[in-house]
């Protein structure tokens, strides 16, 4: 396969991922920010702040002293084109880039990204934020939801494939972990009034990637701090946690790699697969500084993978 | 009007004050929103300024976008109405939502604590030592006559001494704006999911109308009921169960609401065994012991051994196993004593008698029939009264004076004759109301109840939010869902709200900028065209 091909599969799905992720953050975040703080535990839900700091986007200089506004923010990561981490945005190099692979991926999931991103194009986004965030973002999961389950329905599973999954897998272990490490900071010393309040936040992060309702049935626990950070990066049943995701990337690169054994990003997440399991058994003790730790190899597998795979066509573009 | 623009063109045309200005509060009642026409109350200005924004059209379209998601959700209930049973009906939701500020919510709460406390003592004394009888403040044959009083339930005492774990009180607000408890519900209460659900609704077909308010969030309700079952049952690490009649069940949609919501199994009768009084479940994997069972099915039927033989939806030999405490049942088995509406009547000296403390909530004044004087006066009165089956729920068989017939009135009198001591008289309330979406998006006044959810398990605790039931036809005042009443969103306001929000980004850690496409060749010059082609 070519490597500009894998590439931009690859691509192909972490935006398709990252319109998701998106999408499911907006919605929950909406949710609870129109109500109060809960009587009990008393806590706060995530604030629009940090949701902007999840996706890496500076906050606006705006002239208002203040938290940033809810409408700005909804607006500028849901349809501001400006904005590459926005929807509109990752939808449309999604489409893009799927229009290079329409002789790889099949017909239907290009006419599904295609119409997705018409549809978001042709629709008055601003007015529905305005009077129902809800659709726009039931929307999007629901076509995002379509790519994936036509891939799973009507791709060749072939190296192509691997990269498609390689990529959405990435980032959504990616997406997992930006918000855990926004939502859940570090008890700071001499802080520890903190806590309830990161019980909120966890919460609203378990809404927030879609995983309320398995976390329930999976955990016989209340949905605080400690356990959902668990749940979100040791769960492996739960399909975005981070031991999940990390599992299926790596089982997707083995799919795509003739030589995986001599691969560094294979080896490097068989290393990472295998030290989440073995922290999974170890308790509860020092799993925030771990966090940095799990980004930090995921930022390593990605250049790696950039390296062993598409280096000729990031090379080319250099040039 | 510079608001009136933002909302877009197609709406734009709803005449601005329209909604409020047509709206005209009904003469004799408490209205909760506008204290005089054209004139909303303090807590209400916001919620009306953004209802004239939205405009009468707009009202229009949300309802029927709201139907098609309820059913879309399988959001629905069957109605059992005597004339035209209907299935799977879209649950009601009226789109204007019921405000109670914080100091209100304050004191429903303190007194509905009071009262659920006194409650539970009269359940535990009845089966024990019945100090209260003794004592004669409640005859004994009064509460051996009550259809819900089980022998069976005699000398157990319950896991922490908690009969009534899930209950849900009635309450009602007269012409002063007062409230008032209109019935208890410590059987089976429904109705919870629909308050979640609605919740939901609204912020996702309504959300502007939160704007100026810090409303508390109800999504708790399930996370508090299961650390209360799990509190009350017998072992370190419990398995709970929500336990249906089944799908044909009215309220089925709550007990799988309820089930997935605490992440524990539904099941039904056929699940569940018992074996050397313990209770099991049968599973892919074998028996499995059941700790803690929420069930949502009468006394009389959960066991075919110890109550009525025919019941096809019992579990033989339950009885035995709850006797031993291997197993915890809520609510207790023998609480719908305690919710009988001739047991109402004493509610208050209950707490009196109990606590030692007057009660912050009052009862509707009510008449015993089974007394010759009392029943002399009803029947004199009969036109002004509501009379009520006392062992009954939902609404059956409830019997409304000022709206009745002579005749009906006659033949009302002939039934109580019969059989006195099963019915029992009160006094109309005349019920608040609230400003309604009519189906063509105008505002018209209906009558509302609140049903506030309490949760005993190591304690009381009471979640800010409630059903509020509204009958749905001018001028009535039935409320029951099961007789053609709907709800609406109760927002229970957060005292002192700030609006401000945890500051999360406290230089802990700041992730760098979403990773994009390195390669920025052809796809970069793609990108630029088609946003050539755009601008």
């Amino acid at each position: 396969m070519l490597a500009r091909i894998g590439h931009d599969l690859y691509w192909l799905g972490r935006h398709m991922v990252r319109a998701e992720h998106t999408a499911r953050m907006l919605d929950g975040l909406f949710h609870s920010d129109l109500q109060a703080r809960p009587e009990d535990p008393e806590s706060v839900t995530l604030s629009w702040d940090s949701m902007l700091v999840i996706m890496g986007v500076d906050v606006p200089q705006t002239g208002q002293p203040g938290p940033a506004r809810r409408g700005d923010v909804a607006a500028r990561l849901t349809l501001d084109e400006e904005t590459p981490s926005s929807i509109l945005s990752c939808v449309a190099v999604a489409r893009e880039g799927a229009r290079t692979l329409r002789d790889t991926i099949s017909a239907e999931m290009w006419e599904a990204v295609n119409t997705f991103h018409l549809d978001l194009q042709g629709r008055d986004l601003s007015a529905g934020l305005r009077t129902g965030p809800y659709s726009i973002y039931s929307y999007v999961k629901e076509r995002c939801g379509l790519f994936w389950g036509l891939t799973s329905r009507t791709m060749l599973k072939d190296e192509a494939r691997a990269f498609l999954i390689a990529g959405g897998r990435i980032e959504s272990a990616d997406m997992v972990l930006r918000m855990l490490r926004v939502a859940l900071p570090p008890i700071r010393e001499g802080h520890e009034e903190e806590a309830p309040r990161r019980d909120g936040n966890a919460l609203a992060l378990l809404h927030a990637v879609g995983g309320f309702q398995a976390f329930m049935r999976s955990a016989a626990t209340p949905p605080n701090a400690d356990p959902v950070a668990r749940f979100l990066i040791f769960e492996r049943s739960f399909p975005d946690s981070v031991a999940a995701s990390a599992e299926s990337l790596h089982d997707a690169l083995v799919n795509g790699d003739a030589n995986w054994r001599e691969s560094e990003p294979i080896l490097r997440l068989a290393r990472l697969t295998a030290d989440l399991e073995f922290r999974a058994r170890a308790g509860r003790e020092a799993l925030i500084p771990a966090f940095r730790l799990f980004q930090h190899e995921l930022e390593l597998v990605d250049s790696e993978i950039d390296e062993r795979y598409f280096s000729g066509v990031v090379q080319g573009a250099a040039a | 009007m510079e608001s009136g623009s933002r909302i877009g063109p197609e709406y734009a045309t709803a005449g601005d004050g329209a909604l409020s200005g047509a709206f005209a509060p009904a003469a004799g009642f408490y209205d909760e929103v506008f204290e005089a026409p054209g004139r909303p109350r303090p807590h209400a200005a916001a919620l009306v300024e953004a209802l004239d924004r939205i405009g009468r059209q707009r009202l229009a379209a949300v309802g029927e976008r709201r139907d098609a998601i309820f059913v879309q959700q399988g959001i629905t209930f069957d109605a059992t109405g005597t004339d035209d049973p209907v299935v799977d009906r879209p649950f009601p939701l009226d789109l204007i939502p019921r405000i109670i500020p914080a100091s209100e919510w304050t004191s429903i709460k303190r007194g509905l604590a009071q009262r659920l406390r006194a409650l539970n003592r009269f359940i535990e004394d009845v089966y024990h030592d019945r100090e209260i009888v003794q004592d004669g403040v409640v005859p004994w044959e009064l509460i051996v006559t009550r259809p819900a009083f089980e022998r069976t339930a005699h000398r157990i005492r319950p896991p922490g001494g908690v009969w009534c774990h899930v209950s849900g009180c009635d309450l009602v607000r007269g012409a002063d704006g007062g409230w008032k408890v209109l019935e208890d519900n410590v059987r089976t209460p429904s109705g919870i999911s629909y308050v979640l659900e609605n919740r939901i609704a609204m912020t996702r077909l309504l959300p502007e109308l939160f704007a100026g308010y810090r409303v508390r969030p109800v999504n708790d309700y399930p996370q508090v009921l299961l650390a209360a079952l799990r509190a009350v049952a017998p072992a370190v690490n419990p398995t709970v169960v929500v336990w249906t009649p089944g799908p044909a069940n009215s309220a089925y949609f709550e007990h799988a609401f309820l089930a997935r919501q605490m992440g524990v199994e539904l099941v039904e009768a056929s699940d569940l065994v018992v074996h050397d009084a313990t209770c099991y479940m049968r599973t892919t994997d074998g028996l499995a012991q059941v700790d803690a069972i929420y069930r949502r099915l009468d006394d009389a039927f959960i066991d075919p051994l110890a109550f009525r033989p025919d019941s096809l939806l019992g579990v033989p030999g339950l009885m035995r196993c709850y006797r031993t405490g291997n197993v915890a049942l809520a609510n207790a088995v023998g609480t719908g004593v305690a919710d009988d509406k001739a047991v109402y009547h004493y509610v208050p000296e209950m707490i009196q008698y109990y606590l030692g403390e007057q009660p912050i909530l009052e009862n509707v004044k009510t008449y015993m029939l089974d007394d010759p004087e009392q029943r002399e006066y009803v029947f004199a009165n009969i036109e002004r009264l509501v009379v009520k089956p006392t062992g009954e729920s939902g609404g059956k068989g409830v019997f409304i004076g000022p709206t009745a017939t002579e005749e009906q009135h006659e033949a009302q009198i002939d039934l109580v004759k019969i059989a006195p001591e099963r019915w029992i008289a009160q006094e109309t309330v005349a019920l608040s109301t609230v400003p309604t979406v009519g189906g063509d998006g105008t505002l018209a006044p209906r009558h509302v109840d609140l049903r506030p959810f309490a949760v005993f398990g190591d304690d009381i605790k009471i979640v800010p939010c409630g059903l509020s039931r509204v009958a749905l036809r001018e001028g009535s005042m039935i409320v029951n869902s099961s007789q053609g009443g709907g709800s609406k969103d109760t927002w229970i306001l957060e005292e002192d709200g700030t609006g401000e929000g945890f500051p999360v980004t406290d230089d802990v850690y700041n992730p760098p900028t979403m990773p994009g496409m390195r390669q920025a060749g052809w796809a970069e010059q793609q990108r630029q065209q088609q946003q050539e082609r755009s601008a």
